[in-house]
C-alpha cells in the first residue's frame, strides 16, 4: 500500500459529517482497495507512483491569487475554490429556480437529494474517486429547478497554489425540462495535488452545457473525473480541455439512464515538454434508443505522453443505440508517445457502433506547400495544428469561452516543434 | 425465424464421435516427475530435459492470466493427464498398412487426404493423434527440396542444433502462463525447416486431434524459413464430443529470416461444448513470428470451434521492411467464448502491418477482438491498418472490441477503425426479393462479411472454411 493512500485513510477517519454512511461506504472499498501499478488496467499507461513519491511543501510567500482563473468577458456565476476552499456562496441574487449551497452549509431539501447523489453517479472502480469521496468536505450542490432556464453559465473554479493538496467535490441536479451550462474550471501550475470530482443528474429532457477545462500545468499533479446520468430524452454537450502536467488524469463517465439521451463529448489534450495527460471515458448505454457523439483529438509534443481510453458499453437490450467514438492523434516528437484504446463492449444487436482511432504526424506535404506559399515552416505548424484542433473548439456552443480558447491554444503550439 | 435459430443453435457436433483405441496413458498429475517420464519416453537428450523443466519452474511462479473476457472454472492443473499415445504405436508402422484401421477410420470421417487422394491434392499431411505423429507422408519428395518437415520430437534427435538454437527463441519459456506449460510439458508438434532460397513445393499441413479423455494436448511447432524461402503451412483441427473440458495450450513459433516468407493458415473447429457450455475445448494458444529484414509473416484463422478461445497470433517486425498480417473469421455461437486478436510489434523502419478480423456472434456466445499494434522509437515510417467488424445475430450474444494502439514514433502511421451491426433487414429483404431463402441469404451475406479473409486463405481450406461457417450459421436468421 502506497504511504499516501494509508495516511489517506487516516485522515478520512477524522471526517465527519452528514455524509457519513456514503463516506463510510467508500472508506471500506478504500481500505480494501490495492495502489494501482504497471499491471493494473486502469493505471496501466500513467506512473501513478508520481503522486506517491511526490512530497508537498507549502510556500508561505505564496500568495494565493484567485483572479488567476478569470475569463474575460465571461458573465458567470463563479464558485471559487482556493486550495480547497471555498471562498463564498452566491447570496440571495440567484436567477430563479436555481439554488447554490456549500456541501458543508448543506440542510433540509438540498441535504436529502445530494446524499441520494453523492457517490451514485460517480462509479466506484475509480480509487481516486474513493479517495475524493471520503476527504473531500469542501465541495458545492448545484440544484435547478425542473423547467428553469440558467442563462448565466455557472462556474467552478479550483485554484492550487503551491504545496497544497486539496478534495472538492460538485453535486449537480438539473429538474425536468431544465437548462444550465456548468463549468469547471482548475487552474495552477505549482507542486500542488487535487482530486476533484463531479457528479450530475440530468433530468428527463433536461438539458447540460458542461465544460471542464483541465488546465493545470505545469508540477502539479490533478486526478480527478466528471460523471454524468442521463434520463430520458436528457441532453448532455460537454467539452473538455486538458494540458499535460506533472501528473494528470480525468474521467468522464457517462450513464444512459433514460431513453432517447443524447450525449456528446469532445475533448482535446495538448501536451509538450515531460507532461503527462491521462483521458479516460466510459459510455454505458443501459437503456435502448440512446446516441453518443465522442470526438478526442490530441498534440504530443516533445518528451510528453498522452493516455486515452474510451469504452462504450452497450447492455444486454440497450437496442437502437447508435454511438460513436473517434479519437484523432497528432505525434510531434520521437520521444513523444500515444497510446489510446477504444474499446466497445455489446451485448446487443440491433445497433450501430463504430470507433477509430489514427495516430500519425503533420502531414508533410501540407507543411511544404504552406511553406512554398511563403509561410515560415513554423507559422504553418502553428496553423496546421490549430486547424486540427480548432474544428472541436468550433463546436463548444459558448462562443466566449471558444474565444477565449483560442489564444491559450495558439500560445501553447508555438512551443512545440515539428521534429 | 425463432424456430430456425433454435434449430441451428441445438446442431450436433459433426465432428464427434469417439475412437475406440487403447492408449497408454499417464496417471493425471503434473509434477517434475511426469516431466522426467514424458522426457524419458520420448528419449530425449538431457539438454532438453533441462529445459522443460527450467520452464516448469518459471510456470511454478506464474500466475494463471485473468484479463481476457472469458469466464470458465478454474482449472486444475493435477487433473490433466499429460501424456497419451494410441498403444499400437509402439512398433511405429513402416506404412499406411501398418496403421491400426481404427485410427485411419477416424481420419476418414475427418475426410483428412491421407491415402492416395493425398497425393492428387498435392498436401503433406503430418497427422498427430493425441500426442504421437503417426504417419508422415511426402517426407521424400520434401527431402528432395531440402526441405525438412517432421514431428518436433525427431528434429530433437536429428536436428538439434537447429532445435536447441531456435526452441523458445521467438516465445521464450516465461513469456506466459500457458506458454510455460507447454514448453515443460509438449509432447509433440511439428517442425519445418525451409532451406535458402526454396519455395516449399507444396503445401504442408498438420491435422490435430484430441482423443483421449482428460488429457490436454500440448503441441508444440516451429517453423524456421531461411533466407528468401518461402513456405505455406495449414493447421486444422476438430475434436471428439466429451463431457468434460479439455485443455490445448499449444505454442507455434515462426522465424521468417531476409526476404523469407510463411503463410500460416488454420482452421480450428474444436469441440465447442453442449448448449450449456459444458464440456468443450480450451484453446489457450501461444502464436507468433519474428520477421527479419524484408520478410513477411502472415496468419489467416478460421475460428468456430472451442469453448474457450484465447490465442493472438502476433508478429514482431524486426527487421526494416518487413511485413505482418493477420486476416481472421471468429464465429462464436451457443456459450462459446472467444477472445483473439493480434499483436503486431513495428521495430524496424518501413514496417508494415495489417489487420482485419472479422468477429461473427450469435446465440449466447461471446467474441472479443483483442490487439495490440506498438510502434516503437525505432519504427521510422512504419504504417499500420487495422479493421475489426463484428456481426451480432440474435439479442443475447456480446461482441467486444479492445485495442491498443502505442506509438513512440511520429513518422509512423497508425489507423484502428472498428464497427458493429447486424444483418440488417434491408439486406435481407433484397436478397428474398431476389428469390433466396433466408438461410441461403444470410449464408451469403455473412460470407461476404468474411470475404476478405477467406481469399487470404489457401483453396482447400477456403472451401472447408465456408462450409464450416455455413453449417455453423444453418438457420440463424436474424
Amino acid at each position: 500500500m502506497s504511504s499516501w493512500l494509508s495516511s489517506a485513510v487516516t485522515r478520512a477517519e477524522a471526517v465527519s459529517d452528514w455524509l457519513a454512511p456514503q463516506r463510510q461506504a467508500s472508506l471500506a472499498l478504500l481500505r480494501d482497495a490495492k495502489w494501482p501499478t504497471r499491471k493494473t488496467e486502469a493505471w496501466k499507461y500513467l506512473p501513478i507512483n508520481v503522486w506517491d513519491n511526490t512530497e508537498l511543501q507549502a510556500d508561505a510567500a505564496e500568495s494565493t491569487d484567485a483572479t488567476s482563473g478569470v475569463i474575460e468577458g465571461l458573465n458567470s456565476l463563479d464558485l471559487v475554490f482556493v486550495n480547497g476552499q471555498l471562498q463564498s456562496v452566491p447570496g440571495d441574487d440567484l436567477p430563479a429556480g436555481l439554488t447554490v449551497v456549500s456541501l458543508a452549509d448543506a440542510s433540509g431539501d438540498a441535504r436529502a437529494w445530494a446524499a441520494e447523489t453523492f457517490t451514485a453517479v460517480k462509479p466506484a472502480r475509480h480509487l481516486f474517486g474513493l479517495v475524493n469521496d471520503v476527504l473531500a468536505t469542501q465541495g458545492v450542490l448545484i440544484d435547478v429547478a425542473a423547467a428553469a432556464v440558467i442563462e448565466q453559465p455557472i462556474r467552478i473554479v479550483n485554484v492550487l497554489t503551491k504545496g497544497y493538496e486539496a478534495h472538492t467535490r460538485v453535486l449537480v441536479r438539473l429538474g425536468e425540462h431544465a437548462k444550465a451550462t456548468v463549468i469547471e474550471h482548475y487552474v495552477g501550475d505549482q507542486r500542488s495535488k487535487n482530486t476533484g470530482f463531479a457528479e450530475y443528474k440530468v433530468g428527463d429532457s433536461a438539458y447540460l452545457e458542461h465544460y471542464r477545462f483541465a488546465l493545470q500545468s505545469g508540477e502539479s499533479l490533478s486526478i480527478g473525473g466528471s460523471h454524468f446520468e442521463l434520463s430520458a430524452r436528457a441532453e448532455l454537450s460537454s467539452h473538455l480541455v486538458g494540458f499535460g502536467s506533472t501528473l494528470q488524469r480525468v474521467d468522464v463517465d457517462v450513464t444512459h439512464a433514460g431513453e432517447h439521451a443524447f450525449a456528446k463529448l469532445n475533448a482535446i489534450y495538448l501536451l509538450d515538454g515531460k507532461e503527462l495527460f491521462d483521458l479516460h471515458s466510459t459510455i454505458e448505454h443501459a437503456v435502448p434508443n440512446g446516441t453518443t457523439e465522442e470526438n478526442v483529438r490530441g498534440i504530443v509534443a516533445d518528451n510528453s505522453r498522452a493516455v486515452f481510453n474510451g469504452r462504450i458499453h452497450i447492455h444486454r437490450g440497450a437496442q437502437k443505440t447508435l454511438a460513436e467514438l473517434n479519437n484523432r492523434n497528432l505525434l510531434m516528437s520521437d520521444r513523444a508517445e500515444i497510446n489510446t484504446k477504444p474499446e466497445l463492449e455489446i451485448y446487443a444487436d440491433d445497433v450501430r457502433c463504430a470507433h477509430g482511432a489514427t495516430i500519425a504526424e503533420i502531414d508533410k506535404k501540407a507543411l511544404y506547400y504552406m511553406q512554398s506559399r511563403g509561410v515560415s515552416r513554423s507559422q504553418a505548424q502553428i496553423m496546421l495544428n490549430f486547424g486540427f484542433i480548432n474544428e472541436l473548439v468550433d463546436q463548444m456552443p459558448n462562443q466566449v469561452l471558444a474565444d477565449w480558447l483560442r489564444p491559450q491554444l495558439r500560445d501553447r503550439f508555438a512551443g512545440m516543434e515539428v521534429k | 425465424m425463432t424456430e430456425q435459430i433454435e434449430k441451428a443453435l441445438q446442431r450436433e457436433y459433426e465432428a464427434g464421435f469417439v475412437s475406440d483405441i487403447e492408449s497408454d496413458t499417464f496417471e493425471p498429475g503434473l509434477n517434475e516427475d511426469i516431466i522426467r517420464r514424458i522426457s524419458a519416453m520420448k528419449e530425449e537428450p538431457e539438454w532438453m530435459l533441462e529445459w522443460r523443466l527450467k520452464a516448469f519452474r518459471y510456470w511454478l511462479d506464474m500466475e494463471e492470466p485473468e484479463w481476457a473476457h472469458v469466464h470458465y472454472p478454474k482449472i486444475d492443473f493435477q487433473s490433466i493427464s499429460y501424456y497419451s499415445a494410441p498403444k499400437s504405436m509402439k512398433d511405429k508402422p513402416q506404412s499406411l498398412d501398418e496403421v491400426d484401421p481404427e485410427l485411419l477410420k477416424t481420419y476418414e470421417k475427418l475426410g483428412i487426404p491421407l491415402h492416395e487422394q493425398m497425393m492428387l491434392a498435392g498436401v503433406a499431411v503430418d497427422a498427430v493423434f493425441d500426442s504421437v505423429s503417426v504417419v508422415t507422408t511426402f517426407r521424400d519428395k520434401l527431402e528432395e527440396a531440402g526441405v525438412i518437415f517432421c514431428p518436433i520430437s525427431e528434429a530433437v534427435h536429428k536436428y538439434p542444433d537447429l532445435v536447441k538454437k531456435y526452441l523458445g527463441s521467438v516465445v521464450p519459456q516465461r513469456d506466459n502462463y500457458y506458454a510455460a506449460l507447454n514448453c515443460a510439458v509438449f509432447t509433440d508438434g511439428s517442425f519445418v525447416y525451409i532451406p535458402k532460397g526454396t519455395k516449399c513445393p507444396m503445401e504442408l499441413s498438420t491435422y490435430f486431434r484430441i482423443n483421449e479423455q482428460n488429457t490436454g494436448q500440448f503441441e508444440r511447432t516451429l517453423i524456421i524459413a531461411d533466407e528468401g524461402s518461402h513456405v505455406s503451412y495449414l493447421e486444422g483441427c476438430t475434436a471428439p464430443q466429451r463431457d468434460e473440458n479439455q485443455l490445448h495450450a499449444a505454442v507455434v513459433e515462426l522465424i521468417a529470416m531476409d526476404d523469407a516468407e510463411i503463410k500460416y493458415s488454420t482452421v480450428q473447429n474444436w469441440y465447442p461444448g453442449d448448449e450449456e457450455g459444458r464440456g468443450g475445448i480450451y484453446n489457450f494458444v501461444t502464436k507468433r513470428g519474428i520477421c527479419h529484414t524484408s520478410a513477411k509473416i502472415s496468419w489467416t484463422q478460421v475460428e468456430t470451434g472451442s469453448a474457450v478461445t484465447w490465442k493472438y497470433p502476433s508478429c514482431i517486425l524486426k527487421g526494416d521492411n518487413s511485413i505482418g498480417e493477420f486476416y481472421s473469421v471468429a464465429l462464436t455461437r451457443g456459450a462459446q467464448q472467444a477472445d483473439t486478436g493480434t499483436k503486431m510489434i513495428h521495430l524496424g523502419k518501413n514496417t508494415k502491418s495489417t489487420i482485419i478480423s472479422k468477429g461473427i456472434s450469435a446465440g449466447r456466445s461471446n467474441n472479443s477482438y483483442r490487439g495490440l499494434v506498438r510502434m516503437n522509437s525505432s519504427a521510422v515510417g512504419a504504417r499500420n491498418f487495422t479493421q475489426c467488424d463484428s456481426l451480432l445475430i440474435g439479442d443475447q450474444c456480446g461482441a467486444h472490441t479492445f485495442p491498443y494502439v502505442e506509438s513512440r514514433n511520429p513518422t509512423a502511421i497508425v489507423e484502428h477503425e472498428a464497427t458493429t451491426s447486424k444483418v440488417s433487414d434491408d439486406q435481407m429483404f433484397l436478397c428474398q426479393q431476389r428469390g433466396l431463402d433466408p438461410e441461403k441469404a444470410v449464408s451469403m451475406i455473412v460470407n461476404g462479411f468474411c470475404k476478405e479473409v477467406f481469399k487470404e486463405l489457401p483453396m482447400e481450406f477456403a472451401v472447408e472454411a465456408g462450409k464450416l461457417l455455413e453449417i455453423s450459421l444453418e438457420g440463424s436468421v436474424g
